[in-house]
């Protein structure tokens, strides 16, 4: 019983990760855009819960539907105004899109397919997160520290590039 | 590989010093005169007595050594680096270690409180290094390339007062009109290689010897390369550069004129003797060719009033001297014993004649014998009687030694079969003996204050080409005692020793000519006394020298040579035969008009369109694959990534 | 086996989610939906890695800390984004990427 209510919740959160994808893409609007990716994030999110992490599944939630979304609506509101219709699609410009994405799916389908997928032969069971910061601050530390460095220069490079550049006020 | 016989250790020495200490004076101690003056003198005495240790330790042995490293090595032809060590290499390379040894420690007095003295000596250190580099190298090419290296040296010491305008222009003179010789020296030099295949001295000797070179082969190389001798040695018609070299410091026109430069010529064709002597044409061009510089260069001498220019042109037609004696030799097949004598004595004899020019222009400060001679010349005991004695062995009078060496030629030239070549010679004996006295009287014989003689030569030199000019100037500025980082008054034994030494070794040397013979051949062959050629010889010296005393030395001579009787022929000797007009007018008329021009049309046309329509072609070509840059960012990515994913494709189908 | 417990299933959604991204990227022409997409694909990889921790690693924390990395980053690359969209529509008035054609050859 409880099989069949995972699986039921799992396809649920295909859906909406499927679906809040299509959205995101294949909208015209373009807060309907950002709406569909934050329905996709969270099923990602959700797919994270199935695969036994609900620590990175909180941090996706945190990090990409509450700041990065929040985010790019910010530049929505900063740069075009939405009440302006959006110019026509070039009908052979979404062909080729769609050609190109299709012969990727189709290159990383047979790769997925194809390849033999070993799992590690001895494998430690310990999904706590205390595990994971010692990791964090033992192991990848530099790593670390150097994600934090790029958070920095990123932050600078946004506000410099934002003010329009060097020199001006 | 042979074990590495020391002596080669010491060749190599004695180019490495000098070259050493060219670099370290120009990279480290130009600036300090006393330092740069160590470490050259230094490097000077090191070759000095390497020289003399390596001829004491060979003395007697007239095998050749050789040591060859391949250098380049092609197919067929192979290049040695290396020294040859026979007796011919190892009398060059003493006469050159000595005399630049002593107009080294001559030019402490000379150069004293000189601006460049730390430069001066630099040049020195290279000209002594590519000099002893050419006297023992085994094979052309290495020898061209010192042979260049002393065209370098000697450009860099003629234009040492490069602040003089006529001094610079002395230099890319003489760089220049040697550089012309030297594209026939290349030239025969590359036909070598091509034809026959090998550079080695020794072995292109032996070649000829053999009469294993094809006759056309050989004359046309030994032309060729006798072109370059003409070069460096001064002969008609490229010898132009050489007077004008009077512009250096008077010790490096000692240096240049007695065992370098000039000499280096001389000593390829000795060098190269057997390969010469194997082409009968050439020689005679050769003889033919010295025997019209030997005439030339004695007449203009006649009518220099510069001393430095009379022994400038005596320089010319000495060479020339050897130059015939080498040919006729090779004529009749002798050996290059007369020549080569001839090249030793006069390495002595010319340095000691311009060591005391030298002196006298430091002393006086003017290059005019005539006005040294009111100023007094004859009190300047040293020089005045090394002078003399100088110029009594280039007269060729016993027993100095340039009576010996050029009995020797004559008598070479006796046995040719033409007495033309013979009279021509003592022709120019009687000349030299002249001029050479003229000088001598000239200085020694003042005229009286009021004599009219003065009027026409107490006007500064004007000699026919502008040089001379300036030269008081130049000797002022270019002694500015105290101008310099060190001042006070020029060592006087440092101007004198090297005259003593000289001088006796002038008055030795003609007495060695049997030891040097054995020394250089292995055997002493006798001579027989030609009294008739010996009693015209020493005959018409002396009547050159009665002459010289008529017109210039006795109580009552006019101071007018002999020559003033027919202006027309004084003239023509004034203007050197018209030597610098013609080569102006072929510079103008050949070299600008029609090379000049034709390759600048060319370089316009051809190179320079060439370059453009390669860069135009650039430029259209990018014009058009420009459309590739379409700035649809997404229609490149589309691209990208089909690609990427058609390769992945195919990768996985293969599978 | 339930699909949920296979490799397999995440890696097809995986997939799906980065030819998705993929396709956005080569059709919008809004520079924001462009972004959008972009963090499609990387949620895709950031699938990937978290199914290839859940199935197949020797430990199960390294892929969650690769995870988390790849948010980090994305939230960096989202700022500069942000800031170059901001700047380009203050310069081109548009944030049409067929009009940011200055460079056309």
């Amino acid at each position: 019983m409880s099989l069949l209510i995972a699986s039921l919740s799992f396809y649920l959160v295909v859906a909406a990760t499927v679906v809040g994808a299509v959205i995101a893409v294949a909208a015209r609007n373009i807060f309907h855009n950002v709406l569909g990716l934050a329905l996709s994030l969270i099923g990602v999110a959700g797919l994270f819960l199935y695969l036994n992490s609900p620590f990175v599944a909180l941090m996706q939630i945190l990090i990409y539907v509450g700041a990065i979304t929040i985010a790019i609506c910010f530049a929505i509101m900063l740069s075009q105004p939405l009440y302006l219709p959006a110019p026509p699609r070039n009908p052979l410009k979404i062909q080729g899109a769609a050609f190109g994405a299709g012969l990727v799916f189709i290159f990383l389908g047979l790769l997925t397919r194809q390849t033999l997928w070993t799992p590690a032969a001895e494998r430690v069971n310990d999904w706590s997160i205390t595990t994971i910061g010692h990791y964090l601050l033992n192991q990848y530390v530099v790593i670390f520290e150097l994600i934090s460095l790029l958070l920095l220069v990123a932050m600078l490079g946004a506000i410099v590039t934002a003010r329009g550049g060097r020199g001006s006020a | 590989m042979p074990a590495l016989d020391p002596l080669f250790v010491l060749c190599a020495a004695c180019v490495i010093l000098p070259l050493l200490a060219f670099g370290g004076i120009m990279i480290f101690t130009w600036r300090r005169p006393f330092l740069s003056l160590g470490i050259s003198l230094a490097a000077s005495t090191a070759c000095l007595i390497i020289a003399w240790y390596i001829f004491w330790q060979r003395w007697g042995d007239p095998t050749p050594l050789v040591l060859n490293v391949d250098w380049l090595v092609s197919d067929l032809v192979r290049v040695p680096f290396g020294f040859l060590l026979d007796p011919v290499s190892q009398l060059m390379l003493v006469l050159v270690a000595t005399i630049s040894f002593l107009i080294q420690i001559y030019s402490i007095g000379y150069m004293w409180g000189d601006p460049g003295f730390g430069r001066y000596y630099a040049d020195l250190s290279l000209f002594a290094m590519a000099m002893l580099g050419l006297v023992i190298s085994s094979g052309l090419l290495q020898l061209f390339i010192c042979w260049e290296l002393v065209g370098l040296a000697s450009y860099l010491l003629i234009g040492f007062w490069y602040e003089k305008f006529s001094a610079s222009e002395a230099g890319k003179k003489a760089f220049v009109v040697t550089r012309f010789g030297d594209i026939f020296f290349f030239m025969g030099l590359a036909i070598l290689v091509i034809f026959y295949g090998s550079l080695d001295i020794a072995a292109i000797n032996a070649a000829a010897v053999a009469q294993k070179m094809e006759p056309w082969l050989l004359t046309t190389c030994a032309l060729l390369i006798f072109g370059g001798i003409c070069g460096k040695s001064a002969q008609f018609p490229i010898h132009v550069w050489l007077p004008d070299a009077m512009e250096g410091p008077t010790p490096v026109s000692a240096l240049l004129h007695s065992a370098t430069m000039v000499a280096a010529g001389v000593y390829l064709l000795t060098r190269l003797f057997p390969f010469f002597a194997a082409s009968p044409p050439a020689m005679t061009y050769i003889l033919a060719v010295a025997s019209l510089t030997y005439v030339l260069s004695s007449t203009v001498g006649m009518v220099a009033r510069d001393i430095k220019q009379v022994w400038a042109y005596s320089t010319i037609s000495q060479l020339a001297m050897m130059a015939m004696g080498l040919a006729a030799a090779g004529l009749a097949h002798g050996t290059l014993f007369a020549g080569y004598f001839h090249l030793t004595t006069h390495a002595g004899f010319k340095a000691l004649l311009f060591l005391c020019a030298g002196a006298f222009i430091h002393h006086y400060g003017t290059n005019s014998f005539f006005m040294m001679s009111k100023g007094g010349a004859r009190h300047l005991t040293i020089p005045m009687v090394t002078v003399t004695i100088g110029a009594l062995a280039l007269a060729g009078i016993f027993p100095f030694s340039g009576f010996f060496s050029k009995e020797l030629i004559l008598g070479n030239l006796w046995h040719l079969d033409n007495k033309l070549w013979v009279s021509i010679g003592l022709l120019g004996a009687f000349l030299t003996a002249y001029y050479t006295f003229r000088v001598i009287f000239v200085l020694l014989f003042p005229r009286p204050e009021d004599h009219p003689a003065w009027d026409k030569y107490h006007e500064p030199l004007a000699g026919g080409h502008g040089h001379g000019h300036g030269h008081e100037e130049e000797e002022a500025h270019g002694h500015g005692h105290g101008a310099g980082p060190f001042s006070g008054h020029a060592p006087e034994w440092a101007i004198n020793l090297p005259l003593i030494i000289l001088a006796g070794v002038t008055l030795v040397l003609g007495f060695l000519q049997g030891t040097l013979e054995r020394f250089l051949l292995g055997e002493s062959h006798p001579h027989e006394m030609n009294y008739l050629l010996l009693v015209l010889a020493v005959g018409l010296a002396l009547a050159g020298i009665g002459l010289a005393w008529w017109d210039w030395g006795r109580k009552g001579a006019s101071w007018e040579g002999f020559l003033s009787k027919v202006p027309a022929l004084e003239h023509f000797f004034i203007q050197k035969w018209y030597m610098d007009h013609f080569w102006r007018w072929f510079l103008n008329a050949v070299i600008y008009n029609l090379f000049s021009k034709t390759f600048t049309y060319n370089d316009r046309r051809v190179v320079d369109g060439g370059v453009d329509a390669v860069a135009l072609g650039c430029i259209g070509s990018g014009r058009f694959l420009s459309f590739l840059q379409t700035a649809l960012l997404q229609l490149n990515l589309l691209f990208m990534v089909l690609v990427l994913a058609g390769v992945g494709i195919y990768l996985l189908m293969g599978r | 086996m339930p699909a949920f417990n296979q490799l397999h299933t995440y890696l097809y959604l995986a997939v799906i989610l980065f030819c998705l991204g993929l396709y956005g990227v080569l059709s919008r022409r809004n520079l924001i939906a462009v972004l959008i997409s972009v963090e499609l694909m990387l949620n895709a990889a950031s699938l990937n890695f978290m199914a290839f921790n859940r199935f197949l690693a020797p430990h199960p924390a390294v892929g969650q800390i690769v995870a988390l990395f790849i948010m980090a980053v994305a939230a960096a690359e989202a700022a500069i984004a942000l800031s170059i969209i901001v700047a380009l529509y203050r310069k081109l008035k548009s944030i049409n990427i067929e009009q940011a054609n200055e460079l056309r050859g």
